[in-house]
């Protein structure tokens, strides 16, 4: 404690100038890693709101909503097994729809109005209250001229929704979310049927399920055809979502190594220059083990210090980002974030402290300069 | 008289390219307190080695080395580390300060590590620095005293913990006569006063009317001429 501080105070250049570094680079980890949270919950936030543990899917689906097929009787047995309030139905399809002469690619999400699955309207009527040929449109679409009253034409259908409110931070795959009844839904697959000449009976893309684990097992067993999908294998199906985290993720991971490893360098240099600085302090009777603790809350120091800077820039940042942004750093993750980068910090300082612990005392005679 | 270091048939050999060899044969001395002892010798005689083993820093191939009548052959590092730090007081060829402690802290350090009281430490300090001049150098870096005012912030670090023994290894190498003559001076001063042994590693023959015996080290051995 009473060296690494004097140390510090001493050479203040040299240890603001690595302290700027650690800066820069935690700064650069905190906000990536804020964007990534944040792109993850816009590529997938309708799904990470929705109160379910599980979803039911179709087998061979690759856990896709957009793949899968359920049928109304799984949906029955769904409600039987983990209990009439438990189980919902949800139909997911990619779309495009047309405002006036506009095209905008949205996500249509069908649910039951009155069920859990809908989310409260932040603007204008609920679901439920709107009725038929309704629907509750992400706010996002407001910037594409979409208002309360709007008419948007299903491109494939041809079937015409009026908007009936806006939800706040609903979307899939990106695009913004299109909430409609489950009434509309069935409606939309009979014209469809009709228009390919197949009709077929009635189908969900999933059913949402409030489940425990046990009720989770029963579920698989009693409907083999079927799969039941945990909430976060669900969410990384969502197409582009593993790609989008993965990069991220990778560039996180390398930001880590490379704090580390500037953080072992640096001192490992200065370790070097001042080995006989340490073998004058072991020959007067310092022990190895009060240096190595030195170098270590020398690190821990610098570390704390750039961390609490940034974290403090990136809160900054946050506030006067732009809403669209998609930013996320909620205290959990900022927390382990912090907490990761001061492992490999002090992961970094290792290298320092073994060779510290190996610098010989001896080195102190007969040497003309300290 | 008390003997505060006794070396005793100390030998030191090491292999050096298929060869064995002595560097220590079987050396023998004793210094009591208050007495200044000068060991001369060229250079390759084995002087740093004499002084390292003295020092507790490296354990000789065989004798035994006795600080206070205590031994200091086969203990454990951190033992060693202690005795360093309580029994004997090491005086660098260029001081050898630590470079970001200012001159009061430089003896503040040593007191903490030897886990002496700090208002204790302080009052020590302050009268080590006035005895030896430096009270208005209380709170300067090293790098900004003079080669004599370094020399005799070291020697206050080493005293600073009462140790037994003094070491000293060619404490004028990097001073003008009449520095290198005050600095002896106060080494001999403080042994005699405070009754500890000095042993000085030295090739400055000015300095050796200041010292009680003059032994040198040839052959492996200490003889005095």
């Amino acid at each position: 404690m009473y060296l690494a501080i004097r140390e510090m105070r001493f050479s203040k250049v040299r240890y603001t100038l690595i302290a700027t570094i650690m800066l820069l680079v935690s700064f650069l980890v905190l906000f990536v890693t804020g964007l990534a949270r944040g792109l993850a919950y816009d590529n997938a936030a309708s799904i990470e709101n929705m109160e379910a543990t599980h979803f039911l899917m179709e087998k061979d689906s690759n856990h896709r909503f957009t793949r899968s097929q359920v049928g109304a009787e799984a949906l029955e047995q769904a409600k039987s097994i983990a209990g009439e309030n438990n189980a919902q139905p949800l139909g997911v399809r990619m779309t495009t729809v047309t405002l006036e002469e506009y095209k905008l690619d949205v996500t249509l999400l069908a649910v039951e109005p009155e069920g859990w699955l809908t989310p409260p309207a932040a603007q204008g009527s609920s679901l439920e209250e709107a009725g038929v040929g309704s629907v509750l449109v992400d706010s996002k679409l407001k910037d594409s001229g979409v208002r309360i009253g709007s008419t948007l034409v299903d491109q494939a259908s041809g079937m015409k929704w009026t908007v009936a409110g806006f939800v706040d931070r609903e979307s899939f795959s990106h695009s913004p979310a299109v909430f409609l009844s489950e009434h509309d839904w069935r409606q939309l697959q009979q014209v469809a049927a009709a228009r390919s000449g197949m009709p077929t009976d009635t189908t969900y893309s999933a059913i949402a399920v409030k489940a425990g684990k046990q009720q989770a097992e029963r579920l698989a067993a009693a409907l083999p055809d079927n799969e039941i999908v945990t909430k976060s294998e669900a969410v990384s199906a969502i197409p582009g979502y593993k790609e989008e985290q993965g990069s991220l993720m990778m560039m996180i991971v390398f930001l880590f190594v490379i704090s580390a490893f500037v953080l072992a360098v640096f001192f490992y240099v200065i370790t070097i220059q001042k080995s006989s600085q340490f073998g004058i302090l072991k020959a007067i009777g310092t022990r190895a083990s009060y240096l190595a603790g030195s170098v270590a809350l020398q690190v821990l120091l610098l570390c704390l210090g750039s961390l609490t800077i940034s974290v403090l820039l990136v809160q900054a940042l946050e506030s006067v980002l732009p809403s669209g942004m998609p930013f996320q750093l909620p205290a959990s993750t900022l927390a382990l974030t912090s907490g990761a980068f001061l492992a490999m910090s002090l992961a970094g300082s290792l290298l320092s402290v073994w060779k510290v612990s190996r610098i010989n005392a001896l080195d102190a005679i007969g040497r003309t300069a300290a | 008289m008390r003997h505060r270091i006794v070396l005793q048939n100390i030998t030191h050999s090491f292999e050096d390219g298929g060869m064995r060899r002595v560097v220590l044969d079987n050396l023998n001395v004793s210094v009591a307190e208050g007495e200044l002892v000068a060991v001369m010798g060229p250079s390759g005689s084995g002087k740093s080695t004499f002084l390292s083993i003295a020092g507790a820093l490296l354990e000789p191939t065989s004798g035994d080395v006795l600080v206070d009548g205590q031994s200091v052959i086969g203990k454990a590092h951190q033992e060693l580390s202690d005795m360093r730090l309580h029994k004997l007081g090491f005086i660098f060829q260029s001081a050898n300060l630590i470079p970001y402690l200012k001159v009061e802290e430089q003896l503040l350090f040593v007191a903490k590590q030897g886990g002496v009281d700090k208002k204790q430490a302080t009052g020590r300090a302050r009268e080590l620095l006035q005895k030896l001049g430096l009270t208005h150098r209380r709170s300067s870096y090293p790098e900004k005293l003079s080669g004599g005012e370094r020399q005799r912030v070291a020697i206050a670090r080493a005293l600073m913990n009462d140790p037994a023994v003094l070491l000293a290894d060619e404490p004028t190498a990097s001073l003008d006569a009449s520095r290198g003559m005050d600095v002896v001076r106060m080494i001999a001063g403080e042994a005699k006063e405070q009754g500890k042994a000095a042993i000085m590693v030295t090739h400055d023959e000015r300095v050796l009317p200041l010292c009680d015996r003059v032994l040198y080290l040839e052959e492996g051995r200490l003889v005095a001429h």
